[in-house]
């Protein structure tokens, strides 16, 4: 046996038994040591609340996390346990979230029923598979306009989702401005102008305006393309049928060209509360953005809140299709309880829950016509006529189109349109050459 | 240093060192340190200070006013987030990571340290080099791996390790051994031998070197890395976020979108979650801050 030449080496030599093959106290004091870390806080942390899979209860992927709107989904379920006695056990998660992982959630293991938006981004994941055909739930409901059932429609005609609530996209202003100033609802694009022109000449901003979270612009630009080419073209381009270098999108960014200096300036660096902070302190004429808005008034200034749909452009066209995003939920794909999932479908689509909506959240529109909605506000109320008379009804660039193309291209594009809207032709063939290559199969 | 300054030490002896001259070099090193200081602080200090005023004074005034104040914001940030309960989650994943990640990486590190074979430099390249690997380069494999793998019901309610806890402690103790084994192993090699050699004599088993001779000693560098490993862990928003489906079971980090509306959000609300959120990694640091600086210059000079 060699003499070791280093320190290490020797050291090396003095491997003890317990290396190679363990012994039993060695394992024993192992054994302990591991169970007393492990022991420390999983034990308490992860046995939680084990619901058990009888059939008396059904799970709600929610992504209502607004205070208001969550207390609405958790007293329609108790609605629904009340009617049906089936628990439903409510996942909330916060809207942005939810909408982000909504890949992720689908093809992990989703909750029975869950929240989610009609048009393209219904249809997409029906095409997938990740969600259930419905279509015999609907034919236990009724009040919904067919506008309602076309945006609840698949590619492959059944129904995967239904409709709770919606808001409408119209131009806000404030009755007691436009009393001062004696201003008049505008029916054509030059009314439109011209009271856009009277209102800088009053010393006000005529069209608020705030493009810093990227989506506001994709407001007007929708409305812009519904006037001036229609709804149909609307869907085709945004499902990438039709070329965004044709003169009909041209078109729309001319329009719109013409408008911004009526625009509020500096928008990329507003959020739209901002922009809406500037309508309720009357230093804006009017603001072309989501009902929503009112959440910027106080409870006494949204008596004096009023809104128009955008003046027609085209007479061919008219003025009676409009964005208003339709919420409302749809069954995963291998859903636990099916026949709860199922019963719990049919109870938000109906009278019973739109009602209970209607009751607790004052800020929403329900999307059945059925239901008690004499405590609508005066605005609630007109918004409600506009979309009820909409000939069509489009849900909103982002969510008519693929998720991607809408935050990666059309963002980018719009903002760059904003600071630089002379080069029409260049962002055109830039978003058809990126849209090519997102719109692939 | 300047010849009067020595000179006086020798002079003053166990006197508290004497006050160096102004030069301007000097002025500007402070101007300088004082510029970087400023700079760190200020996001913090424009944090605490939104989180402290009502939203409609802002909103109405600009963020550059004054006035308004109110603490509701803090409030109604714990009410709504429920922080309560998403600080429990937090802990439910960080203390158990953080003790499994010390207890594992320590025993790496000790048989990388303590015995010379061949493979030691391999191991310890491979776990450095976790290090260097982007996580979310993962996101998709790890996804549908713990979608796939099961667990019993009284661990789980999920019954898989996709949206449980332990899935995201197991992730995070595999994401940060990486990083402890490579500085344990450089500190516990600094460790003189001859106490190995002397705990042989006495008869003590590798368990008992390892336990009662080598943890002990390695107490500053653990308590350092436990100071740093809660934070990096209670900070992870990424996995949690991705491999949770359950927004209760969210640890605080990612419930702090909860304060982010649909619409609206309430930037002086956020602030204020913002700040309690930071609260718990500052109450560590100053739990184990002397240990901390201990850790990083302990074995810096023999004596």
């Amino acid at each position: 046996m060699s003499r070791p030449r280093s320190q290490a080496e020797y050291l090396a030599r003095l491997v003890p038994p317990s290396v190679a093959g363990i012994n039993r106290r060695s394992l024993l004091a192992g054994a302990a040591g591991t169970g007393a870390l492990l022991g420390t806080g999983l034990l308490a942390g992860c046995g939680d609340d084990s619901g058990g899979s009888d059939s008396k209860d059904v799970s709600l992927g929610s992504n209502q996390s607004d205070p208001k709107p969550k207390d609405v989904v958790a007293k329609v379920t108790d609605g629904f346990k009340t009617s049906s006695g089936i628990q439903v056990a409510v996942n909330t998660v916060d809207h942005n979230t939810f909408q982000e992982n909504i890949n992720n959630y689908l093809q992990g293991k989703p909750d029975d029923v869950f929240t989610w938006f009609a048009g393209y981004r219904m249809r997409f994941f029906a095409q997938k598979g990740l969600a259930s055909d419905i279509s015999d739930v609907w034919g236990k409901l009724s009040g919904y306009s067919d506008a309602f059932k076309k945006a609840s429609t698949a590619d492959d005609g059944k129904q995967y989702f239904v409709p709770a609530s919606y808001y409408p996209w119209a131009v806000f202003y404030r009755k007691s401005v436009w009393q001062q100033h004696g201003y008049q609802t505008p029916k054509t694009l030059d009314e439109f102008t011209a009271l856009a022109g009277q209102m800088k000449r009053d010393g006000l901003t005529p069209i608020a305006f705030a493009d810093k979270d990227g989506w506001p612009a994709m407001g007007t630009f929708d409305i812009l393309n519904l006037r001036i080419n229609g709804y149909q073209f609307h869907i085709d381009l945004m499902a990438g049928k039709e070329a965004w270098t044709s003169d009909k999108v041209k078109k729309v960014f001319d329009t719109w060209a013409g408008l911004l200096p009526l625009h509020q300036p500096d928008s990329l660096g507003r959020t739209w509360q901002e922009a809406a902070q500037s309508l309720q302190q009357k230093k804006s004429g009017m603001y072309l953005l989501g009902l929503f808005v009112g959440q910027q008034f106080s409870n006494e200034e949204q008596n004096d809140l009023d809104f128009f749909t955008f003046p027609e452009i085209d007479p061919a066209i008219g003025a009676k299709a409009l964005d208003a995003p339709i919420d409302g939920y749809m069954m995963a794909r291998k859903p636990k309880n099916e026949a709860n999932a199922r019963k719990l479908l049919e109870y938000l689509g109906g009278k019973a829950a739109a009602d209970i909506t209607v009751k607790n959240d004052p800020a929403t529109l329900v999307a059945n016509t059925g239901a008690d909605v004499s405590g609508y506000t005066a605005l609630q109320k007109k918004a409600a006529e506009l979309v009820g008379s909409a000939t069509e009804i489009a849900q909103f660039l982002d969510r008519d189109t693929r998720p991607d193309f809408a935050s990666t291209v059309i963002i980018p594009a719009l903002q760059q349109f904003i600071k630089d809207p002379k080069d029409i032709g260049g962002l055109t063939s830039s978003i058809e050459s990126q849209k090519k290559s997102i719109f692939t199969d | 240093m300047s010849t009067a300054t020595a000179t006086r030490r020798t002079e003053g002896g166990v006197e508290a060192p004497p006050r160096r001259k102004l030069t301007p070099l000097r002025l500007l090193l402070h101007g300088f340190l004082i510029a970087v200081a400023l700079t760190w602080l200020f996001p913090i200090a424009w944090a605490v200070l939104t989180s402290l005023r009502s939203y409609e004074y802002t909103a109405a005034n600009g963020y550059v006013s004054f006035g308004g104040w109110t603490i509701d914001n803090y409030v109604t940030a714990w009410q709504t987030a429920e922080f309560g309960k998403h600080f429990l989650n937090s802990v439910y994943i960080t203390v158990p990571a953080v003790l499994l990640t010390l207890f594992l990486s320590s025993c790496v590190a000790f048989v990388i340290a303590r015995f010379s074979w061949k493979l030691n430099l391999v191991l310890l390249g491979v776990f450095t080099a976790a290090n260097l690997l982007p996580q979310q380069a993962l996101l998709i494999p790890l996804f549908r791996l713990f979608t796939e793998v099961p667990l019993p019901e009284f661990m789980s309610d999920s019954e898989l390790l996709y949206d449980s806890y332990w899935g995201l402690i197991l992730i995070n103790v595999a994401f940060q051994c990486g990083f402890c084994v490579f500085v344990l192993s450089n500190y516990m090699k600094a460790l003189p031998r001859d106490l190995y050699e002397a705990a042989m004599v006495d008869g003590a088993s590798i368990w008992r070197q390892y336990w009662q001779v080598t943890m002990p000693l390695c107490r500053p560098a653990l308590a350092a890395l436990a100071t740093l490993e809660v934070t990096w862990i209670y900070n992870e928003f990424f996995w949690a976020t991705v491999l949770m489906r359950t927004g209760d079971k969210f640890p605080v980090t990612s419930s702090l979108n909860n304060l982010r509306g649909e619409f609206f959000t309430d930037n002086n609300l956020v602030s204020a979650g913002s700040v309690l959120v930071a609260i718990p990694t500052l109450v560590i640091f100053f739990m184990l801050q002397r240990h901390f600086v201990r850790g990083l210059t302990l074995g810096a000079s023999k004596g």
